[in-house]
């Protein structure tokens, strides 16, 4: 202990005096006008704490959701226009869902605000079933649609990370059941692809019989 | 085993932090009617803060405003590691520095202020008015330095460590700064005493 240190405890009246002393003195006048008045408006705490890979990421998502549509058109285009040459479609599968049903998938956020359970599984089945077909698909066609899917699942995974920091943010969460609507709205478009390629395969498979006999 | 009354005490401040919490949440959100709120909570106590440390009422008021703008501004960095009124109570103290610095403060209030601050203190000393009076103004007229080291430490019961910390000087400076305080304090009550009796 110091000589300073000492000497601050030889007056325990004084030390006690100024322990008791008010800590609250209400000023004379209101100050809160002046203080309002100067108080600059600010964004609410979840868009000033959106990071900008968040951006980044949503820009992401509808490039690759515009790009896999433009594939998907192209593609159905181009099969389209040789079948039409090839042989009349007799569709013989199982309709494929349309985007409009999938578009339509109900959703819901749970309390760690990520899709719930029942969707996640119903994804998990369709996206298995439907990543099945796309091996029928040509390999360039193929290629684009799995760099796209990628692209999409890796932002999702990007903005459920977010959402586990930030329940709740309705922004995030429009974003994530946008992006999970248009992964499974390319995985649709697959599904038609493949349908198209099958109901095209099988008339030239009946000729080439009908030919042998 | 705690009292009722103590059981009461404990729901209520519980209610009170968590009423807090929800009002700074509501503040970093940008809504100004609760920081409003907030500032109807604490500034009596910013405004008691000020005004010991700058011993002077308008640059107290001054600085309880100036302090709740900072805050304002600085609330979307506020982490919740210390509770909101430590925090502002630090803002405070920052702000009393910074206007002392503007106003190239060197000597101790004049003593006309030192009365006008000791009239406003004393309006709430309950114990003793006229012995609060005479420490106010007493602490009022110390100079700026031992005044901002008495008030930190012996007012409010920071260490040396906390007050060197926010004052921006050295622990050693801290404490020599104190010992000066309290000598002079005790030499100006004396002579206050004195100049009663003779009365």
């Amino acid at each position: 202990m110091t000589d300073i240190d000492r000497r601050e405890g030889d007056d325990p009246r004084l030390d006690a005096e100024l322990r008791e002393l008010p800590r609250a003195i209400a000023p004379g006048r209101d100050l809160w006008p002046g203080i309002a008045a100067r108080l600059e408006p600010r964004e609410s705490s979840a868009a000033r704490r959106r990071p900008a890979w968040l951006w980044q990421a949503a820009a992401a998502v509808l490039l690759v959701a515009g790009s896999s549509l433009l594939t998907a058109t192209l593609v159905d285009r181009d099969r389209g226009e040789g079948n039409m040459a090839a042989a009349p479609r007799t569709t013989t599968s199982a309709p494929a869902p349309r985007t409009t049903d999938v578009m339509a998938m109900p959703a819901a956020f749970g309390p760690g605000a990520r899709l719930d359970a029942d969707y996640v599984a119903a994804r998990r089945q369709l996206t298995a079933m439907l990543e099945a077909r796309m091996a029928n698909l040509p390999e360039s066609t193929r290629a684009k649609l799995q760099v796209n899917l990628a692209e999409m699942r890796r932002a999702a995974d990007q903005i459920n990370a977010a959402l586990a920091e930030q329940p709740g943010d309705p922004l995030l969460e429009e974003l994530l059941l946008m992006t999970y609507q248009d992964e499974l709205a390319v995985l649709a478009n697959v599904n038609q692809l493949t349908t198209a390629l099958a109901s095209a395969a099988e008339p030239a498979a009946g000729d080439a019989k009908r030919m042998q006999l | 085993m705690p009292t009722g009354r103590e059981v009461v005490d404990e729901v209520q401040r519980a209610r009170d932090a968590a009423e807090e919490r929800r009002l700074v949440a509501a503040a970093v959100d940008g809504s100004a009617p609760a920081f409003e709120a907030l500032y109807r909570r604490h500034a009596a106590r910013i405004h008691a803060l000020c005004l010991r440390m700058t011993g002077h009422v308008a640059t107290a008021e001054d600085c309880t405003q100036e302090a709740f703008i900072q805050a304002w501004r600085h609330l979307p960095r506020f982490e919740t590691r210390s509770t909101f009124g430590t925090w502002l109570h630090r803002i405070a103290v920052n702000t009393v520095l910074q206007q002392a610095r503007r106003r190239h403060e060197t000597l101790g209030a004049a003593d006309s202020a030192e009365r006008e601050v000791a009239d406003v203190m004393a309006d709430h000393s309950a114990a003793d008015p006229a012995r609060g009076r005479d420490l106010e103004a007493a602490i009022a007229s110390l100079p700026p330095g031992a005044r901002h080291v008495l008030v930190l430490v012996g007012v409010y019961g920071h260490s040396h460590e906390e007050a060197a910390e926010m004052l921006g000087v050295a622990v050693g400076t801290c404490k020599a700064q104190l010992h000066r305080a309290r000598a002079l304090l005790g030499a100006r009550l004396e002579g206050r005493e004195t100049h009663h009796d003779g009365h």
